[in-house]
């Protein structure tokens, strides 16, 4: 259990990308992250972000260009893997296929010496934490993938390495399994309070598990912080656009003034929306930013709305949600209503907007525009 | 547009039976979803609808003729593949155009064009007619494959889990456009899916299938509020629904169900059918079947409910769901995303007795709801708004 | 760093030009060879009157051209008949399952274990029991061992990376199953068909056992053809080389042609192969 700390990491792979005009030169470009003692951290982001490049440099399988990895007080850049005290468990699970799930978890303390009563006391101290007791005089072969991944982890937290890799852990399970192992990842973390790092592009594994979140794009930190925080208070409109299901619906929009109130305008629609007051210092008539809101925060007025009309365009009846959407131009705009009421594709409906649940973002950076406190 | 019927389909490969006697009747203009686990016979039961795959025994009808012997070209369906099955060295023109230049569906170059730019246009695709597959991405592809059924007018589209290869992202965003452009295939469809939320979201009816039988077949107020078992009650629903031990006790002409701890009484809604439907099956052991959204919690102490401890919670998007450990029971419910809550905390918990789904112990098939007056409503008011 | 690259290039430009002369010169040797005379052939080496007297007695004193079509003929319609056989058998065991499979396929490809040596005496005698000792189609059927198992091993392999769906979709699309298969399949294997058809070609044309054995007066390959300039008295090394020379030509011009896609028309379809 330690601490750990990422000062200014670099990553450049040496044959990728010949120009050097290309803007992806980084597979990670100065990161930097902290985290503490027994947190859970997951790095989320699409595929080809830097997340696993990230977690490879940690765990010492891919070289650093540049910058330094601290765990605890100690600089790991240059030690070996077996000796950065970690613990990894990656998506396939690479599981020894001779061995039984006993011989599997206990490799790696074998491998170190560890005596034999020693061994054995600690993986059924860690085999009830994953379920797997009832396995270990099993063959791998005769394992499902969830059973699999849980010796996987038990594998890598049997030797109570300070801190713990997890990549992408449920990727190759099914729905009801992956919900069923990510809710025993979140169990036992609890347990050991071991600090781990948890790599994914599952925006609702990262939210679930995950005491800060860090959030990459194009090898570059997005934004590191609480899942709420990340939910209510996007950096910028790649984040907001990541987090959240059904993401956060993001219009390019026109500002107008009229009669000294500011309204957001969109091509191609009606729809017009008074902006919060809030933002007024910032805007000009005629700017013309991105604006996002969640489909939590849009409403079906109700008969006396002063809500835009317009017509649904989608209906989606998922039994214990419904979905409506509508088209702003060519986007369409979804909304979440937990009320039964049901909609017929075209049928007019009134709009409304809760202004002070928008943000905003510049047109050209994606950077979020925030209101002066 | 067709009305389709499959009359006693049974289909092997070697000794595994793929279809066990499935009989099926797909209205004219249906959107007709057929969902179940992996393995469960879903694409063998679309191959069979479009020739690809000869039954042993059973009719395929369309419009009452029997379509057994008609090779898939002549059965005028179109069919939107998982793997897209784009022609890799065609452009997406050329693709969708492919059905209008067979020898069977052949137009002159003029209807062509006109056809193909309608379609792209429908899905949004026409700015890159020009290019190959290679160069598109996966929701693009599947678009394409989209449009390449949408071009013509066939007795039925057949849809292969178009939308399962795509992330999660693009596939919430691609079945709500599918759902826009329903009105557009303006034919029968028949959809296979494995995920909940399309087949919910998209169906007029659903039939469930698991290795290889037809398990239900319904609105999705039916199999949602009324599942025939609880294979059905498990499958539709995210997060699942809790299913817990009960036991019928009456006491002084009052009827309860005990569930969960011994001693844990809950009275059964008097003026409901639910009594009489009990009493009649014969059992006292049941299962009780609550759905996640309709579970009740709360922090501060309070009698009568059950007491138990937070044993995850996790945010599923725009809410979250608590797992709540009683004795060794899980319950699952839906919670705000900003909920402040720690693990292993104290949780009190009411099951909502009057939501109640009840199967039977032994044989797990359903045997009433609490709540038929509320399901009877919704399923009024859904037919009066006509199918969607 | 930079000069570090400069001298890493020269090393490697070096050892490869080092190399293309060890593999070249044996073929330049023999072009050489083609120009001399008898009498200049073995105490010059690289310095002589270069002479078209070689070509001149091979090429319009001799049949050649009789055997030069001889092999042509042979060679070009054991390729074909591979390929018209080779194509379905390929397609069906990419497609369909059908007991004894692998077995069946692991047979054809055999076809090129055993030395052709050793085949050949028996096959020797069965030809001249049946007659087809000494014609076209007894070459033509014996060339399909070379030709055949070739083809249907790349070709399965470009069968088996199409999806079955595209096919599905194309007869869903209103066309029959041979349509499907010319238009649809046929342009999506054609890299594999053309370079395996051609690399095919080359191993017929270049075969010397079995034209040796199976063949001798009415049909005679270029390749036996060429020990005829070795006379019972002397050896003609130039009219040799001049055979040599030009019956090579036809596999050096389709290797040059087909070399971009020949590596990866054959490896294309062999990774999951």
């Amino acid at each position: 259990m330690s601490k750990l700390i990422i000062k200014n990491l670099y990553k450049r792979y040496e044959n990728k990308g010949k120009k050097k005009t290309d803007k992806n030169e980084f597979a990670v470009n100065n990161l930097s992250l902290e985290c503490e003692d027994g947190e859970f951290i997951a790095i989320l982001g699409p595929s080809g972000c830097g997340k696993t490049t990230t977690l490879r440099m940690i765990a010492g399988l891919e070289d650093i260009t540049a910058g330094d990895i601290y765990i605890g007080d100690t600089r790991i850049n240059d030690l070996h893997p077996k000796d950065r005290n970690i613990g990894l468990a990656f998506e396939d699970y690479a599981l020894y296929p001779p061995l039984t799930v006993y011989d599997n978890i206990a490799f790696n303390l074998k491998a170190k010496g560890v005596p034999a009563d020693e061994i054995k006391r600690r993986v059924h101290e860690i085999a009830p934490l994953l379920k797997v007791e009832d396995l270990l005089d099993k063959m791998p072969v005769s394992l499902s993938g969830g059973q699999k991944q849980r010796v996987n982890i038990a594998r890598a937290i049997v030797r109570r390495p300070g801190i713990l890799l997890l990549d992408e852990p449920l990727s190759h399970l099914d729905g009801k399994m992956r919900q069923a192992l990510r809710t025993e990842i979140k169990r036992l973390h609890n347990e050991i309070k071991c600090t781990t790092v948890y790599v994914t592009h599952d925006q609702l594994e990262a939210m679930s598990l995950a005491d800060r979140m860090a959030i990459m794009n194009l090898g570059v930190l997005q934004q590191f912080g609480t899942p709420m925080e990340v939910y209510d208070d996007p950096a910028n409109e790649f984040v907001a656009g990541f987090i959240g299901e059904p993401p956060m619906n993001i219009l390019k929009t026109t500002i107008i003034k009229h009669e000294n109130d500011f309204y957001f305008t969109f091509e191609n629609s009606e729809l017009r929306i008074l902006c919060p007051r809030r933002y007024y210092d910032l805007l000009k008539d005629g700017m013309q930013v991105k604006m996002g809101v969640r489909p939590t925060d849009i409403y079906v007025g109700g008969p006396d709305s002063k809500g835009t009309p317009v017509k649904v365009a989608v209906f989606e009846d998922l039994c214990a949600e419904r979905r409506i959407g509508v088209r702003v131009g060519e986007e369409l705009v979804m909304m979440i209503t937990e009320d039964e009421t049901r909609y017929r594709q075209g049928e007019q409906i009134k709009l409304e907007v809760n202004g002070e649940k928008t943000h905003l973002f510049d047109l050209e950076t994606g950077n979020r525009i925030r209101p002066k406190k | 547009m067709a009305k389709i019927e499959l009359l006693n389909i049974t289909k092997r490969f070697g000794k595994f039976t793929a279809l066990d006697n499935v009989n099926l009747e797909i209205k004219d203009n249906e959107f007709f979803v057929l969902f179940g686990p992996a393995g469960a016979g879903k694409t063998t039961l679309l191959n069979t609808v479009a020739g690809l795959v000869m039954p042993e025994e059973g009719l395929v009808k369309f419009n009452g003729e029997i379509m057994n012997k008609v090779d898939p070209s002549h059965r005028n369906v179109a069919m939107v593949f998982e793997n897209y099955a784009l022609y890799p060295n065609l452009t997406v023109y050329e693709n969708i155009a492919s059905p209008l230049r067979s020898p069977l569906y052949k137009k002159d170059d003029a209807t062509i064009d006109k056809e193909v730019h309608r379609v792209a246009k429908i899905l949004r695709i026409d700015h890159l007619v020009e290019r190959l597959p290679s160069q598109l991405s996966n929701g693009q592809k599947q678009r394409v494959a989209i449009g390449r059924a949408l071009v013509r007018n066939p007795n039925v589209f057949l849809m292969d889990e178009p939308i399962a290869h795509l992330d999660a992202k693009l596939r919430h965003h691609m079945r709500s456009e599918l759902k826009e452009m329903q009105s557009s295939f303006n034919s029968t469809v028949i959809y296979v899916t494995h995920d909940f939320l399309e087949a919910v979201s998209l169906g007029d009816r659903i039939a469930i299938i698991n290795e290889g039988k037809i398990v239900q077949v319904g609105t999705r107020e039916e199999v949602y509020y009324t599942p025939c078992n609880e294979f059905v009650a498990t499958l539709v629903g995210e997060p699942e629904i809790n299913l817990v031990d009960g036991r019928l006790v009456v006491d002084n002409g009052k009827y309860y169900v005990e569930v969960m701890q011994k001693g844990y009484l809950m009275p059964l809604p008097e003026n409901s059918g639910i009594i009489k439907k009990l009493v009649d099956s014969g059992i006292t052991e049941y299962h009780l079947g609550f759905r996640p959204n309709n579970v009740k919690y709360t922090f501060q102490k309070q009698d009568g409910l059950l007491r138990g401890t937070v044993y995850s919670f996790e945010s599923i998007g725009n809410k979250a769901v608590l797992i709540a450990k009683i004795g060794d029971q899980f319950l699952r419910m839906i919670a705000p995303n900003d909920l402040q809550v720690k693990l292993d905390q104290d949780v009190y918990v009411e099951l909502p007795i009057s939501k109640a789904t009840f199967f039977n112990a032994q044989t797990t098939q359903f045997i009433g709801t609490s709540d038929e007056a509320a399901i009877y409503r919704l399923v009024q008011e859904q037919l009066s708004k006509g199918v969607q | 760093m930079r000069r570090k690259r400069m001298i890493n290039n020269a090393v490697k430009n070096g050892l490869l030009a080092l190399y293309a002369i060890f593999a070249l010169f044996p073929l330049f040797w023999m072009v050489l060879i083609s120009f001399k005379s008898d009498a200049q052939m073995f105490n010059t080496t690289f310095i002589f009157d270069p002479t078209l007297e070689n070509y001149e007695a091979v090429l319009l004193r001799t049949d050649y051209f009789k055997y030069f079509f001889d092999s042509v003929i042979v060679s070009v319609i054991a390729v074909l008949v591979s390929v018209l056989a080779g194509v379905p058998a390929a397609y069906a065991l990419a497609r369909y399952n059908f007991k004894k499979k692998e077995d069946l396929a692991f047979t054809i490809l055999s076809f090129r274990f055993a030395p052709e040596i050793l085949v050949v005496l028996p096959l020797f005698m069965i030809y001249q029991k049946i007659g087809l000792y000494d014609t076209y189609f007894g070459l033509i059927w014996v060339y399909q061992l070379i030709t055949m198992p070739l083809l249907i091993w790349v070709i399965r392999g470009y069968f088996e990376d199409i999806s079955v769906e595209i096919e599905h979709a194309a007869m869903v699309d209103g066309y029959t199953w041979w349509q499907v298969f010319l238009k649809r399949l046929l342009p999506l294997i054609k890299p594999g068909l053309v370079s395996a058809s051609l690399l095919a070609f080359i191993f017929a044309w270049n075969n010397f056992t079995f034209p040796l054995m199976l063949s001798g007066t009415k049909v005679e390959t270029i390749t036996v053809a060429s020990l005829k300039y070795i006379a019972s008295d002397t050896v003609h090394y130039g009219q040799m080389a001049v055979a040599a020379t030009v019956s090579a030509l036809p596999a050096v011009i389709f290797a040059l042609c087909i070399q971009k896609h020949l590596v990866r028309g054959l490896s294309f379809g062999a990774v999951k192969g």
